[in-house]
């Protein structure tokens, strides 16, 4: 796995990427509650928020293929939910895939424009509990530390056995291996408490701030607040 | 009138588990000074590193640059102690270098102007190019992520720095390149290792720990070459003694 697999794109330097982040959180949440809210019969409405959701992609740089390929890594998930509440008809099942499927790609657009600690920042700035962004820091942090550590314990494995044991040896085995894991995982957790204690830490997690709210920001988060108002008013 | 850096009377640890890892340990530093500790796996060296800075506190006395550690003053003892960990991804956990470098100065409330000097320095002072900045610290090779852990410790610019197994892991290259980078140190320097030639490069006093007890305290080279006594506790004479290439 690699380490940029949830914001490979965000170091690209394209006017969306230069935008503050409270400015993309803000505006893409906008985007994303909108489109939410699009009337099941309302062809038009869908037919412009994509439009609009390509523009920011054009804008953006970011390859199309590489959203349409996240999209599609997703899509069964949303294929398999759509089908879930096949009650309330064809057309009610068509909405919903329409705009889960917009709202993905306004995520992956988003993450893709963002540092995913500048997400962070802006979601501390925004008063999201500290806990909250400092696990989510770790876990970007440490998500591929334990990746390797689970491949590295699944090597060792697999070179001291031979051929597949019964299912449920194999799930024997499975659990052994999670619960070495966790354990270490937790020896890992109490390390680093230590050495962030010995560098000072008494509660506050620091994350710093690179961008400024400016202008261009300021016009972006207009610019998307009357494109909303205007296509819902349209209607 | 002697300065001494750090000052340990009768320090005893005992772990939850009742493993008792350290037992009347004294020991006595001067600024400035250079020392290893040495001795086998388990003998309570990781554990008296970590009670130079209050992570662990044991019964009896630590001072630091002249104070008694405690609760009140553990801030100001933090600044003075630099602890670098044995396995670097303990000490990296910010999503970017920069980030991990500046995490000590933002948290000691240096002021935010002062910062991006204090990283450029600490990370020169490492042997790195300030470009590494902007990098996740789980792309960078453990040699790099050996020297960007200590830009961590250095960016707080402490008066006495702790290294627990500096040199483990490293391929020969990356060994020699951080031995220099921590020769250039003018701090007061403690460093638990099993790496002999290491402590032969670097340390001019040597103290050998075993059971949590302190067996031997003294000039570097005299002690490693003493065949008895580093058998006597699980060492093994460094080869450049044995060989004869390192002249006395």
């Amino acid at each position: 796995m690699r380490h940029n697999f949830i914001d490979r794109y965000a170091a690209l330097d394209s006017p969306l990427h230069l935008l503050e982040a409270r400015t993309k959180i803000l505006a893409f949440t906008g985007l994303i509650v909108a489109v939410l809210f699009i009337p099941v019969d309302s062809g038009i409405l869908f037919f412009v928020y994509f439009f609009a959701t390509a523009v920011l992609m054009g804008i953006s740089q970011v390859p199309l293929g590489y959203i349409v390929g996240r999209t599609l890594f997703i899509l069964p998930f949303i294929v398999l939910a759509s089908l879930a509440a096949p009650w309330h008809g064809y057309m009610e099942v068509g909405a919903l895939f329409i705009r889960a499927v917009l709202c993905l790609m306004l995520l992956i657009l988003l993450t893709n424009t963002t540092r995913f600690v500048e997400l962070l920042r802006g979601l501390k700035k925004f008063g999201f509990p500290q806990i909250l962004v400092m696990n989510l820091s770790f876990l970007y942090r440490y998500l591929f530390v334990l990746t390797e550590e689970a491949m590295r314990m699944k090597q060792a494995r697999d070179c001291r056995r031979v051929g597949r044991a019964p299912f449920r040896k194999e799930l024997k085995i499975l659990s052994s291996m999670l619960g070495t894991l966790l354990i270490r995982s937790f020896e890992h957790a109490e390390r680093m408490h230590s050495a962030m204690l010995s560098r000072g830490y008494s509660g506050d997690f620091p994350l710093i701030s690179r961008r400024r709210f400016s202008w261009n920001d300021l016009a972006f988060l207009c610019g998307v607040a009357v494109f909303i108002t205007s296509t819902f008013g349209l209607r | 009138m002697t300065d001494y850096a750090v000052r340990i009377t009768r320090l005893s640890y005992t772990y939850p588990d009742g493993t008792k890892a350290l037992e009347g340990i004294d020991l006595d530093v001067l600024v400035g000074e250079r020392i290893a500790i040495v001795g086998p796996s388990g003998a309570g060296k990781s554990t008296l590193l970590l009670h130079l800075n209050g992570i662990l506190t044991g019964t009896g006395s630590v001072k630091i640059m002249g104070s008694n550690l405690e609760e009140s003053n553990l801030k100001e003892i933090r600044k003075e102690v630099g602890l670098l960990f044995q396995d670097p991804n303990d000490q990296l956990f910010c999503p970017t270098v920069y980030e991990d470098v500046a995490f000590g100065p933002l948290n000691l409330s240096v002021p935010a102007a002062e910062i991006p000097r204090r990283v450029d320095k600490a990370l020169n002072d490492a042997g790195l190019d300030h470009s590494i900045g902007s990098r996740s610290s789980h792309h960078l090779s453990l040699g790099e992520r050996r020297r960007v852990s200590l830009a961590t410790v250095l960016v707080m610019e402490p008066a006495i720095l702790g290294m627990d197994e500096p040199t483990s892991n490293l391929d020969p290259r990356n060994r020699r390149h951080l031995i220099e980078v921590v020769s250039g140190l003018k701090a007061t320097l403690i460093i638990a290792t099993h790496d002999l030639e290491l402590v032969l490069d670097v340390c001019s006093r040597t103290v050998l720990m075993d059971q949590g007890k302190i067996w031997a305290d003294g000039e570097t080279h005299d002690m490693l070459a003493n065949a008895g006594l580093m058998g006597k506790h699980g060492l093994e004479v460094p080869l450049s003694l044995r060989s004869g290439v390192r002249s006395t």
